[in-house]
């Protein structure tokens, strides 16, 4: 990392011409992570990753460069060209440089970066082991366990000084039940931002079990009927579905460009009264947590909708720009190779009041879908799509039999409006959000919920 | 980090690790120089311009490879690099052995392929062009609100592999992409996206004519758009979709998910899996594309075959690991995915047919044509095959193209498909994808699940 005198120099030149604001980022990242494929240990792997960015802003026109060099020269030619290349009126200013506040959201026992390799595949042959004499269907059992330790420096010239650490564990574990010529799968895949006693911790055997018993039910399993009916949504990543439908449409990277169906909507209705969302960065020890954004601002714990009124957006500091708000802490980026924007971290819809064995027993049919796979959305249009990866028919108030192979489809404005049950069952599920500024961690989340209406595409 | 500085590095790497104690060793170096601006209300919102490296070392011990990336290349990175890496070997358990490879008569290696063209990439000559496409866009037709994205972008980089058997080859690339995306208002108040793009070598090769003739199309034609009955549909796929479809289940073709039973295809090859009209080439040194790849990350000649010939299964692609368990040489298609040397395809062409896109409407007769797919990365069973995708397109009536379709959904398997293709036409178009670009025509297919909420 760059002393502070490094940093000023670097400032000094990128705010040489017209900018109103510059910052740097500089990150430094270390990997490692091992699988296993049925038993055999067939990758093992270790990486280290280092570089720095430099923004500059003039009113909404920026200018992002960088680079796997941390050379000071390198980067004081690269904050020239920056210079040279952003379009504002008048010369900005640069604040006294705060004293270094640094941060972490984790609350670590046993650091993961210090756990052997053949700890890690111990704990993964139990899975393995377990899965492959489960039941003679059970074909594939691959796993694997990365763990990232990222430590990320923003120095801007408002005088913002920060420097955040955390270090995150994925789990993932999935088995293949094979049939004829059909193969399905099961797959949990936990992260968390506690220590490797998360792991040790982690009731892999029942996991494993929960995993073969999908695949299995799957590869039995007939295929989704195709038509409009009532869908009920299992917790935890059910969530998918207000991340993508509500969610992205919610980013100022969206909303500030007025590419949002939900764009000028604050205070107003926008989902059914019996919907409220958060967005909450801090979280301890969850997957998608983090003390500081990548701005440097503190993280929040963000009221989302309320009732089924909307309360905020997500806005970094470019979108608030354009939308003439205050920044909400949620600006973030896969690496230095991208300019942060808004994201999300922990969103969910808050528990409501229904009993989730009332939510099916109220349903005379539909689908019930139990476990998700990832979706997308157009901010533009509103058309989300999500993947059903487990599935069951309700028929009268009951869960009937097993389908598969349905993909739901939609209008993320319509949608929030059709939620009709909210359950108690409130449960958050990692996973990795793809978007303008890169692949970030994110915990999605949901109780069981109900709506009134989702076409199911299928093929029966 | 430049490439002598970086093979200098890597010369005393490889060295050193043989000292290290492994058995054979190599390390790959590579690097990018990118530009980028966007476009947005008629001023270059952002430009983005960078310089990035990366090392990867991998060594063998034992028949076990283990692997370490960084990108500090200094002496203090060398020790790290070969712990690690040792470290990795030992925990593994690979029962397949690996390689380090070298062919003697192939093992000076250079391939240079970025032109004089590359130096009119500018800041000025980019946003010129960027703000007079966005111009025209908006101008294309009062309805069109807004030119979401607009972007700009060119990148180039050497990619050099050094091992401890002698191998020292060289190749490096360039590219031009433009990328756009517009929304528009219909008369019914609802909004559409549409969006398009160019690849190309040089910026005075871009015809912005060309360019916003199917721009209009692909968006304009979305206007007045609604949902279809669910039904069984003859189905054409337009060029993009079925290249998008396609590539979706490309794992399918590749070794090493073969062996790992995590393909349907495993020991099938010179099987019937396809229809007749039907033939898919790999051509790495494919005249046509813009990136052309004489050797794979492991130093290996690349070859061009069929993979799919007149609806028989050619060939898997191999790397050298994949290609000693099934007993032949490797196909030249061992590419770094991860960080790991995996398998990936170089250029693919998918051999035209005799039929114009009009052609395969009338062939039709009635049914749907698919011009996009959405959730790729989620509605598709990659081994079984299956799938469900969110899609938009037009009815086909009576031979003819007819209005246009949205929240609908197709549904079925990619083996059905590519075993029910009738016919193929002829309106290549290219896309980037693997290492390289795939060429395809659009393709008709005789029956597919759509659901849809229409009465």
């Amino acid at each position: 990392m760059f002393n502070d005198s490094d940093c000023l120099r670097i400032l000094e030149q990128a705010m040489s011409t017209t900018a109103d604001f510059a910052e740097i980022f500089q990150e430094v990242t270390e990997s490692k992570s091992v699988s296993l494929l049925n038993g055999q240990v067939i990758r093992a792997a270790t990486g280290f990753d280092s570089g720095t960015g430099i923004r500059l802003l003039a009113g909404t026109n920026s200018v992002y460069v960088y680079s796997s060099d941390n050379d000071i020269e390198v980067l004081l030619k690269l904050a020239k060209e920056a210079a040279s290349a952003i379009k504002g009126a008048d010369k900005g200013s640069i604040e006294a440089l705060k004293a270094l506040c640094s941060t972490s959201k984790a609350t670590v026992e046993i650091d993961p970066m210090s756990v052997s390799k053949t700890d890690m595949v111990d704990f993964l042959r139990k899975s393995s082991d377990y899965a492959l004499s489960y039941d003679p269907l059970i074909t594939q059992a691959a796993s694997s366990i990365a763990c990232t330790k990222r430590s990320a420096r923003v120095i801007n010239t408002r005088g913002v000084n920060s420097e955040d650490t955390t270090k995150r564990i994925r789990l993932s574990i999935e088995t293949i039940a094979t049939k004829d010529n059909e193969k399905q799968s099961g797959r949990v895949a936990p992260g968390t931002m506690k220590g490797y006693e998360f792991i040790n911790d982690y009731p892999v055997i029942d996991k494993t079990r929960e995993c073969c018993d999908t695949a299995i039910r799957m590869v039995n399993a007939g295929y989704a009927p195709s038509a409009k009916m009532p869908v009920i949504l299992g917790n935890a990543f059910g969530g998918v579905i207000f991340h993508e439908a509500c969610g992205h449409a919610l980013e100022a990277t969206a909303v500030g460009i007025r590419n949002s169906y939900f764009t000028d909507m604050l205070g107003q209705q926008i989902a059914s009264s019996i919907v409220s969302a958060r967005d909450n960065a801090t979280i301890d020890g969850e997957w998608g947590s983090y003390a500081t954004d990548d701005e440097g601002n503190t993280s929040s714990d963000l009221l989302l909708i309320e009732n089924g009124i909307l309360k905020n957006y997500l806005v970094d500091e470019l979108g608030s720009r354009r939308m003439n708000c205050a920044p909400t802490g949620c600006s973030r980026r896969q690496n230095y190779s991208y300019a942060p924007t808004s994201r999300m971290s922990n969103t969910y819809i808050c528990n409501g009041e229904s009993d989730p064995k009332d939510i099916i027993a109220n349903t005379e049919y539909g689908l019930y879908a139990t476990q998700m796979g990832g979706g997308s959305v157009d901010t533009s249009t509103g058309d989300f799509n999500f993947a059903v990866n487990e599935a069951f028919i309700i028929r009268d108030g009951k869960i009937a039999e097993p389908v598969r192979g349905a993909t739901l489809i939609g209008k993320g404005q319509e949608i929030l409006k059709n939620i009709d049950m909210v359950g108690n069952d409130l449960e958050l599920s990692a996973g990795v959000c793809g978007s303008v500024s890169g692949g970030v961690p994110v915990t999605v989340g949901q109780p069981t919920i109900r709506v009134s209406s989702i076409l199911v595409g299928g093929r029966e | 980090m430049d490439i002598k500085t970086a093979e200098k590095f890597m010369e005393k790497l490889v060295k050193a690790g043989k000292e290290f104690g492994f058995e054979e060793c190599e390390a790959a170096f590579a690097s990018e120089n990118s530009m980028s601006i966007d476009i947005l209300n008629g001023e270059v919102s952002s430009y983005e311009n960078s310089a990035t490296s990366s090392l990867s070392f991998r060594g063998l011990k034992n028949g076990q490879m283990g692997y370490c990336s960084s990108n500090i290349l200094e002496e203090s990175s060398i020790d790290f690099l070969l712990r690690s890496a040792m470290e990795n070997c030992e925990v593994l358990n690979d029962e397949d052995p690996q390689f380090i490879y070298c062919d003697e008569n192939n093992k000076n290696l250079y391939f240079s392929q970025v032109t004089d063209a590359y130096s009119k990439n500018t800041y000025k000559s980019f946003s010129e062009l960027g703000l007079n496409l966005e111009k025209a866009i908006l101008a294309l037709d009062s309805r069109i609100d807004a030119v979401d994205f607009l972007t700009v972008a060119c990148s180039t980089g050497p990619y050099l592999i050094i091992n401890s058997k002698g191998l020292h080859s060289y190749r490096d690339s360039d590219g031009i992409s433009i990328v756009a995306s517009a929304r528009a208002t219909d008369e019914d108040g609802s909004v559409k996206s549409g969006d398009h793009y160019w690849i190309g070598k040089d910026i005075d090769n871009f015809d912005i004519d060309a360019f916003l003739a199917k721009f209009g199309e692909k968006l304009l034609g979305k206007m007045g758009a609604k949902s279809c009955k669910s039904d069984n549909y003859s189905v054409v796929f337009k060029a993009e979709a079925f290249q998008q479809f396609f590539m979706a289940f490309f794992s399918n073709f590749m070794a090493t998910p073969m062996q790992r039973g995590l393909s349907l295809l495993a020991d099938r090859e010179g099987e019937t899996i396809a229809s007749s009209v039907f033939t898919l080439k790999e051509e790495p040194m494919y005249e046509k594309a813009l990136t052309k790849i004489p050797f794979d990350d492991e130093g290996v000649l690349t070859t061009a075959k069929a993979i799919i010939d007149k609806g028989v299964f050619a060939t898997a692609l191999y790397n050298l690991k994949s290609a000693n368990k099934a007993g032949r040489p490797s196909s030249g298609n061992g590419f770094r995915g991860g960080s790991n040397v995996g398998e990936l395809p170089t250029n693919l062409i998918v051999e035209p047919g005799d039929y114009t896109f009009e052609g395969l409407l009338e062939e039709a007769g009635n049914g749907i044509i698919l011009s996009d797919l959405s959730g790729l990365h989620a509605g598709v069973n990659a081994i079984s095959g299956d799938f469900s995708l969110l899609c938009e397109g037009y009815l086909i009536e009576n031979g003819k193209k007819g209005r246009p379709v949205e929240q609908i959904t197709v549904a079925g398997n990619f083996y059905d498909v590519i075993k029910s293709i009738k016919s193929v036409g002829n309106d290549i178009i290219n896309v980037p994808s693997g290492e390289g670009e795939f060429f395809t025509p659009s393709v008709l297919v005789s029956s597919l699940a759509i659901s849809g909420d229409e009465e």
